[in-house]
């Protein structure tokens, strides 16, 4: 049977040469952002170490170590999430695309210092314009304002954190009276359901928000992460959603047919060529679904187990096969295997994914499957 | 009807990019030598419309000669928009007599009896293709010059191209279209694409097609004789069958084809879905920008396994890129099983 292993064992740091490491971050941070030494570069130093110190601590936890996309995941059932979550809040969240990057857990990070914070983003956003870093966006005087906001209810694991929304919004050149401003940029900080031992192993400082979500204009974009960096002593990186990350949207979407029609499964090949050939595969809704139950079907016919338990849970063996059923049926036709090209968006009525790292979260009932999955992935992609 | 002449001319410069100005103009030849040296083509848009409009009021151009600008436009340009294909079907035993005063005359009879206001215009090129340009109006409104359809029919042969036609004025256009060229019906012949002169080529078979031979090919004794002759082999194999099902040389570019599966899903080791009777509905969509030459392609590298199915020679052998496959199409499924990874 066919067991994916994604990521990379994080390397169980030497004791003995801790030291040495630790100053060779310090001067050589993670993806190779200049981040600006501070006043309290000491503390940065610290932090860094204490890190490390954690990380040696982690050799000891060896579920982390082995560290790989969970093999095995709920199903997802719908959350009428709305009961917890303002909608006025979810409706931003909803129904647009995000840019997706992981970020390392952020130093000193105070839910409780949210004003501030705006303060100071706003503040840094005007001072890199006066340098020259223009950032303008269509429409707009080029003033920004900053407001941070917590997202309450959305997790419901014990050690999330509260998802932290950015918004920042611009004085329109048309001001149209008693118009509610709209924002020129959003982002997101996130984390849902991620993996206990590593946030419970984090030094005491440390919030893990390792999902983050942007929309708008890239420079803006820059500049908040730049804030951050700064800030909290963090790095951002790209986050793709891999092949097998877009294989389980595939099948967790499908399985919620029932409870919420999906109306088609939508997948985009590219097929390497002179000319490269793009092929979409669209499944109707219904067909789709009865595929994907009859996979279930074979798996728990053949399985001894009879708990309730396992109808709830989904087993990457289950998704391959569904894929696999996919591929055969378009093979048949076309004598042509996809598995040649490359998967690079999957979409239902419910969402759509790119592997580029852009989501799209259509209907907020089944966001927090969708999330679970994406913070997986980012916490695979933390250097330690 | 100053405003419409001025509203059309409009459209048409600011459409019509400044290089190809110069060249339609000059095929239009309706500026005298003095208005063609004073007009500046490397001015802007907005100065070079005030001055053509200030010759056009001149010359007192109408609405007719307008049209006639926007024809050679289309006409040396016909790579834009979106083309369908039709073809004629059924034809009379004079069918094949219609020539062109014939057919222009009757087109026109046809086409004013069935909408009141219409404006044709009917033009030979010179590649034995007639062009004919409809602005359609109504029993109450003039006809709407700013969204005209563009046929192209070649005579002695069952094809018509068009493009820019509403689903209100099809029926219209298929009869005035049938009763002039001495045909029975008008069919859609399922083959779309932004090139006119690409799915032209396609459907009336102007691109160079392989013909399977049982005789070696020479691409075969071509091949190094040492070392990696079976493998050559058997590249040389998937290369020949890869142009049989395409062609050979430059393809028409196509962008993309359209297959409506409507096949049961056959899986013996699925009992649920083998039992099931409906089909499995799905829509697969190939979209390249040069479709062939990707298949084509994909083929003798291997991606796709030769022979080529049938589903996708068809292309090239129909002439068409939209496709209904249902179970009892022959040959449209493969019997051979998907390789395991």
């Amino acid at each position: 049977m066919f067991k994916f292993v994604s990521g990379f064992c994080a390397a169980a740091a030497d004791t003995p040469n801790m030291e040495r490491h630790c100053t060779s971050v310090t001067r050589t941070p993670l993806n190779s952002v200049r981040v600006q030494r501070r006043s309290k570069s000491k503390s940065y130093r610290q932090s860094i170490r204490s890190c490390l110190g954690a990380a040696s601590r982690l050799v000891l936890t060896p579920a982390l170590t082995a560290r790989r996309l969970n093999t095995s995941r709920k199903a997802p059932k719908s959350l009428d999430i709305t009961e917890k979550v303002n909608p006025e809040q979810l409706s931003l969240l909803v129904k647009k695309e995000w840019q997706l990057s992981y970020v390392t857990p952020l130093y000193q990070f105070r839910h409780t210092q949210l004003k501030s914070y705006s303060r100071q983003l706003s503040a840094f956003i005007a001072a890199e314009k006066q340098r020259g870093l223009a950032v303008e966006v269509e429409g707009t005087h080029g003033s920004f304002r900053v407001s941070f906001g917590v997202v309450q209810g959305m997790s419901e694991a014990d050690d999330d954190a509260e998802t932290v929304l950015v918004q920042i919004y611009s004085k329109p050149l048309f001001a149209v009276k008693d118009e509610p401003p709209r924002a020129v940029w959003s982002g997101w900080l996130t984390c849902i359901n991620g993996s206990p031992d590593y946030l419970r192993s984090l030094p005491k400082d440390f919030t893990c928000m390792p999902l983050f979500c942007s929309s708008g204009a890239d420079g803006l974009t820059s500049l908040v992460k730049s804030w951050f960096q700064l800030t909290f002593d963090c790095c951002f990186g790209p986050l793709e959603i891999s092949h097998t990350s877009l294989q389980w949207l595939v099948a967790l979407w499908t399985n919620c047919h029932t409870e919420s029609a999906i109306k088609h499964l939508k997948m985009m090949w590219t097929v390497p060529a002179a000319s490269p050939l793009k092929v979409t595969y669209t499944v109707n809704g219904p067909d789709a679904w009865q595929l994907w139950s009859s996979v279930r079907k074979e798996r728990h016919d053949g399985s001894n187990k009879e708990e309730e338990e396992e109808e709830d849970s989904i087993d990457i063996e289950e998704v391959m096969r569904f894929m696999q059923d996919l591929k055969s049926h378009f093979y048949r036709h076309f004598r042509t295997d996809l598995s040649a090209g490359s998967l690079d968006q999957v979409a239902t009525a419910l969402g759509s994914a790119k592997s580029s790292g852009r989501i799209k979260i259509a209907n907020s009932k089944y966001m927090i499957t969708t999330l679970t999955l994406l913070t997986e992935c980012a916490l695979l992609k933390m250097p330690i | 009807m100053g405003e419409s002449v001025k509203t059309l001319l409009q459209r048409l410069v600011r459409r019509i990019p400044s290089e190809v100005l110069k060249t339609t103009l000059d095929k239009w030849g309706r500026l005298t030598a003095q208005q063609q040296r004073a007009l500046d083509l490397t001015q802007p848009k907005w100065t070079l419309m005030e001055n053509l409009w200030a010759i056009c009021e001149e010359n007192e151009w109408t609405l007719k000669r307008i049209t006639e600008l926007e024809m050679i436009y289309v006409i040396e340009n016909p790579d834009q928009g979106m083309w369908y294909a039709y073809q004629l079907l059924d034809p009379e035993d004079d069918a094949h007599c219609v020539e062109l005063i014939q057919f222009k005359e009757l087109f026109r009879y046809h086409l004013r009896e069935l909408v009141r206001h219409v404006s044709v215009k009917v033009k030979k090129h010179t590649d034995e293709a007639v062009w004919i340009r409809i602005a359609w109006g109504d029993s109450f409104s003039r006809p709407n010059h700013l969204k005209p359809t563009y046929v192209v029919h070649y005579l002695q042969t069952p094809y018509v191209f068009v493009t820019s036609l509403t689903s209100k004025h099809r029926p219209l256009l298929s009869q005035a279209l049938v009763l002039s060229t001495r045909y029975q019906t008008l069919k859609d012949a399922n083959l779309s694409g932004r090139k006119l002169t690409a799915i032209r080529d396609l459907l009336m078979r102007q691109y160079q097609q392989v013909f399977p031979t049982k005789c070696p090919s020479p691409l075969a004794e071509k091949n190094h004789p040492a070392l990696k002759k079976e493998q050559d082999g058997n590249a040389a194999n998937r290369r020949r069958m890869a142009t049989e099902a395409f062609g050979d040389g430059t393809l028409p570019q196509l962008q993309t084809a359209v297959y409506k599966l409507e096949t049961k899903f056959k899986d013996p080791t699925n009992r649920t879905m083998s039992d099931r009777e409906e089909p499995f509905r799905c829509v697969v969509k190939f979209s390249s920008t040069n479709l062939l030459e990707s298949l084509r392609d994909c083929a003798s590298s291997g991606f796709a396994s030769t022979p080529v199915t049938p589903l996708l020679s068809s292309i090239s052998l129909k002439g068409k890129n939209y496709f209904v496959v249902t179970d009892n199409d022959p040959g449209a499924l493969s019997q051979t099983r998907r390789p395991q990874n």
